[in-house]
């Protein structure tokens, strides 16, 4: 059993507040996901988890066993941890080959040298590297350096594996299938995974659970069905995947619906928002392929004109101008510019309170 | 990418955990490396310190605490001569070092004078020769009976010039720190985007507007850094003031602590002790003053190519009014000075009077290699060189490792310590080195012997080997200790098996510069030999004085040829990068 907990975790760098008050449980071979923009803390709590940084305050324990406890003044080093790391930069030693990168651990391990050998084997055949044993890093592509890193971190079976931004250096085609193949072998290993990205799609489709990030804090933790389809804030409607906003004042809610009223007098009704009072102010995020064109299904309907138009290839990307404001929708429907009637669902728009001031 | 089934469950961890580690390795072994590296830079300075406030001999007992000393200090006759004579000499020094520094760095680095390959390595060699060896050099060349002195005397038949006064020994000392100025320059001048001067070219400025409006503006960084280390230079320097200013009485801050503590037959303890701390307050503060002026310029000093070099000035007509000026310097500023060396070293007698050829001799070479006293000194020196510099770079890498790869607490504070040496005068050292074996018994069993030498040289260059390994620690990327760390492996075990194997070529450096210091140091030594401790530096300082010039010079020239083909091999065999 090895389960990640981390409670109330802090890291402060002089003013800045790396991390937030962080508290997340990984269950055993669960594979979560920190995900958000750069800087917002991600590799920060990786590295905490790893025992890399010293965290200001909080609490972490892997399997059972504590790793940081400000309050008993516990911290336990890095190499003491037993736990996997894949830096963004692979760090592989530039001075020693592959087989001498991956047999590192195995050494300090102090496993016997035919037991070294049939695991160094195992661990570079798992990533299918074995014909490259006797090569140096700088002698492999990137795709192979990210898999030889992998091995070197699976070979010694840590209890956790941490992954910092492990595809963000390969191309684009190889970082698709570097994901799948990723996701395969964690099933098959059945290691607990915390995976730190900054791409949604790489974490929507990776992870058992997301953690987005904002400014230090966890804004939202869930599946990534719920992160896309239920976000909890603006921030996450649009940090995950886009979406379009419309803010307004309350007219009325009431039995699971609520009306907003926007500047240009339009209103639109949705499901939700249940316990804002009328006369607030609230946001809704709608997905862009969520908008009907021209109306069509149950819900509220909003005139606009169309100012812009991209072909995506088998979809259109419309911009339509909506009371002042840009509306981005996606169909399938070829259009022409100028006036459109768009169909907002009642479902599956997202209501949030307005921020404050702007 | 086919995925095949592997059974490699999560659960069965239990036969490669890790080996139950002794957790308190890595902070014994830090405070271990970090209280060695305090003891060794304090050790010299505390007695001194000590010795400055209390009324007798530093070894005697009933000793109180006093003031005294400065007051004595402060009250000696010879103190204001001294003082004014060791301003004088470092700001002239200084003043001449900067301008030839500049000049030929300028030539050299920015203009398209003949023979600039040449020059860009030739203007570095004085910088392997020790001040002392310079010295003599200059006495039998320049000196009131030296060899072109007589020369010119025959021509113009009166005294042409007496080396043997301030401006005199300021010549002779500024020329020997100009490579200096130069190295520093020449680095930051080759360096200098050549987009800012096309800008000007564009602009409309000419070739020599752009060099005093844009090149050597951007040069200022280097020169602010270089002036202070020059002028810092000048005021510990013992050799040329020594020999230079001795014969006629000139007294230097260096000289009176040599002839206090060293020489004279009854010693005022105490005010070599005050006198040792004025000289030490002042340097530190020019050390600080260097310190803070660098912050801000670190990028324009850095050594190290750029990739595509800007376009040279072309100076027309004056190119070999610039040529001739860098071969004079070179022939009568270096050349000859070697020259007289080797010279005397092959003569029983030099004079222009005589006839080369009657005088030519193997005598000193035999000499220097029968008796017991040179050749003592000789193997002492290497022995001092190979072990010292061995052990210092290995001491010099665990320091720099651990003010640069670890978390370790005090670890800026450390590197505080580290780089102090700089501020402490070789000859401070040697003196608080004789006071600290004198105090603690213990290292009764250093006394002596080459350990001591070993130890105090290793302090003295603790910041010139650390300047050769930082850089390269820092350049290495921190994900490759950290991924060290998360497999398993705790800090010693990361320095060991990872990062010692990525700085080998800056150890090989270190080491390498090393080897050059300690063969050239004298000064620290002065207060340290003894009986069968010789060393090269201070046989030559005391036979000198003795009158025997043809062993010491023949000694002189030995030192030259063994850092000369110590340099040769490391640079071809090991591709030892020494001086950029
Ligand atoms: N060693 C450090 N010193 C000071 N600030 C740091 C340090 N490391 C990270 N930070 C700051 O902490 C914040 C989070 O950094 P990081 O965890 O690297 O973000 P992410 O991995 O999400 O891009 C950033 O604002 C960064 O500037
Ligand atoms: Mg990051």
């Amino acid at each position: 059993m090895a389960e990640v907990v981390l409670r109330d975790l802090v890291r402060r760098y002089g003013e800045v507040v790396a991390v937030d008050r962080v508290s997340l449980t990984v269950a055993d071979r669960e594979f979560v996901t920190l995900l958000g923009p750069s800087g917002c803390g991600k590799s920060t709590t990786l590295a905490a988890i790893a025992g890399l940084e010293r965290p200001t305050s909080g609490f972490l324990a892997v399997g059972g066993e504590t790793f940081f406890d400000s309050r008993k003044q516990v911290f336990v080093e890095a190499e003491h941890r037993n736990l996997g790391l894949v830096f963004q930069s692979y760090a592989l030693w530039p001075h020693k080959t592959v087989q001498e990168n991956v047999a590192f651990p195995l050494q300090l391990r102090r496993i016997a040298r035919n037991k070294q050998k049939e695991l160094i084997h195992e661990a570079l055949a798992l990533v299918e590297m074995e014909s490259f044993a006797d090569r140096y890093p700088s002698q492999l592509s990137g795709g192979q350096q990210q898999r030889v890193a992998l091995a070197r971190t699976l070979v010694y079976k840590p209890k956790v594996l941490l992954l910092d931004e492990p595809l963000s250096n390969l191309d684009a085609k190889l970082r698709d299938r570097a994901r799948t193949w990723l996701r395969h072998l964690q099933r098959e290993v059945g290691i607990t995974t915390i995976y730190v990205t900054h791409d949604q799609t790489e974490a929507l489709s990776l992870s058992d659970r997301i953690a987005v990030m904002s400014k230090g804090r966890i804004a939202q933790l869930g599946t990534p069905h719920e992160i896309y389809e239920r976000p909890a804030d603006p921030f996450v409607a649009d940090f995950i995947g886009t979406s379009n906003f419309f803010t307004g004042e309350v007219m009325e809610q009431a039995s699971g619906r609520l009306v907003l009223r926007l500047a240009d007098e339009q209103t639109i009704t949705v499901e939700g928002g249940d316990g804002m009072a009328r006369g607030s102010r609230a946001t809704l995020a709608v997905r862009p392929e969520r908008i009907h064109v021209g109306g069509g299904t149950a819900g509220s309907l909003l005139k606009g004109r169309i100012t812009e138009r991209a072909y995506m290839g088998a979809r259109w990307l419309y911009t339509v101008e909506v009371g002042g404001q840009a509306v981005r929708v996606e169909t399938e429907a070829d259009l022409a510019s100028g006036e459109v009637a768009l169909g907002l669902p009642e479902r599956d728009v997202a209501v949030f309170p307005a921020p404050a001031a702007g | 990418m086919a995925t095949k089934i592997h059974a490699a469950p999560a659960a069965s961890t239990g036969d490669l955990a890790l080996p139950r580690s002794w957790r308190w390795r890595d902070p014994l072994l830090q405070y271990g490396i970090a209280l060695a590296c305090l003891l060794l830079v304090a050790a010299p300075i505390l007695p001194i310190v000590y010795q400055s406030f209390i009324d007798r001999p530093i070894y005697e007992d009933g000793q109180a605490l006093t003031l005294v000393n400065y007051a004595n200090l402060v009250g000696a006759p010879e103190f204001r001569e001294v003082l004014g004579n060791t301003l004088l000499f470092a700001f002239l020094s200084t003043v001449i070092s900067q301008v030839v520094g500049l000049v030929t760095a300028i030539l050299v680095g920015r203009t398209d004078v003949p023979w600039r390959r040449f020059f860009g390595d030739a203007l570095l060699w004085t910088l392997f020769v020790s001040h002392l060896v310079l010295a003599l050099g200059w006495v039998i060349m320049y000196g009131p009976s030296g060899y072109i002195t007589g020369y010119v005397m025959q021509l113009t038949g009166g005294q042409p010039w007496n080396l043997y006064t301030i401006p005199g020994l300021s010549i002779a000392a500024g020329l020997s720190l100009a490579p200096l100025t130069y190295l520093y320059c020449i680095a930051s001048a080759t360096q200098q985007d050549p987009a800012l001067e096309e800008a000007a070219r564009v602009a409309g400025a000419g070739p020599f507007r752009i060099l005093f409006s844009v090149t050597i503006p951007l040069l200022r960084p280097a020169l602010v850094y270089s002036t202070i280390l020059n002028f810092v230079i000048a005021l510990e320097m013992l050799a040329m003031p020594l020999f230079l200013g001795g014969p006629v009485g000139l007294r230097f801050f260096t000289t009176f602590l040599y002839e206090q503590g060293f020489e004279a037959p009854v010693k005022d303890y105490g005010l070599v002790g005050a006198a040792a701390v004025v000289l030490l307050i002042v340097i530190t503060l020019l050390v600080l003053l260097q310190n803070r002026l660098l912050r801000n310029a670190q990028r324009f000093v850095t050594v190290g190519g750029k990739a595509s070099r800007p376009r040279l000035l072309r100076l027309g007509r004056l190119r070999w009014a610039a040529f001739a000026f860098l071969l004079l310097y070179f022939v009568f500023g270096t050349g000859a000075v070697i020259l007289g060396l080797v010279l005397r070293a092959f003569t029983s007698f030099l004079s222009p009077l005589v006839p080369l050829v009657d005088t030519l001799t193997w005598d000193n070479w035999t000499f220097i290699f029968s008796y017991p006293v040179y050749v003592r000194s000789i193997v002492n020196t290497l022995e001092i060189a190979l072990v010292g510099g061995a052990l210092g770079t290995v001491f010099i890498a665990l320091v720099a490792l651990l003010v640069h790869r670890s978390r370790w607490r005090w670890r800026r504070q450390l590197e505080f310590v580290a780089l102090y040496p700089r501020a402490i005068p070789g000859i401070l050292v040697g003196l608080g080195a004789f006071y600290a074996v004198t105090l603690m018994p213990f290292l009764g069993g250093l006394r002596n012997t080459i350990w001591i030498l070993v130890l105090i040289y290793i302090m003295r260059y603790l910041p010139t080997g650390f300047g050769a390994v930082a850089p390269t620690l820092m350049q290495i990327g921190q994900d490759l200790d950290r991924a060290a760390r998360t497999a398993g492996a705790d800090w010693w075990t990361t320095c060991r098996r990872i990062l010692a194997g990525l700085i080998r070529p800056a150890l090989l450096s270190c080491f390498a510069i090393l080897f050059i210091h300690f063969i050239k140091e004298y000064s620290a030594a002065v207060f340290l030999y003894a009986p069968g401790s010789e060393v090269m530096g201070t046989v030559m300082l005391s036979f000198w004085a003795q009158g025997e010039a043809g062993p010491v010079a023949a000694l002189a020239v030995l030192q030259i040829l063994v850092v000369a083909v110590f340099v040769v091999v490391t640079r071809k065999l090991f591709k030892v990068k020494i001086y950029g």
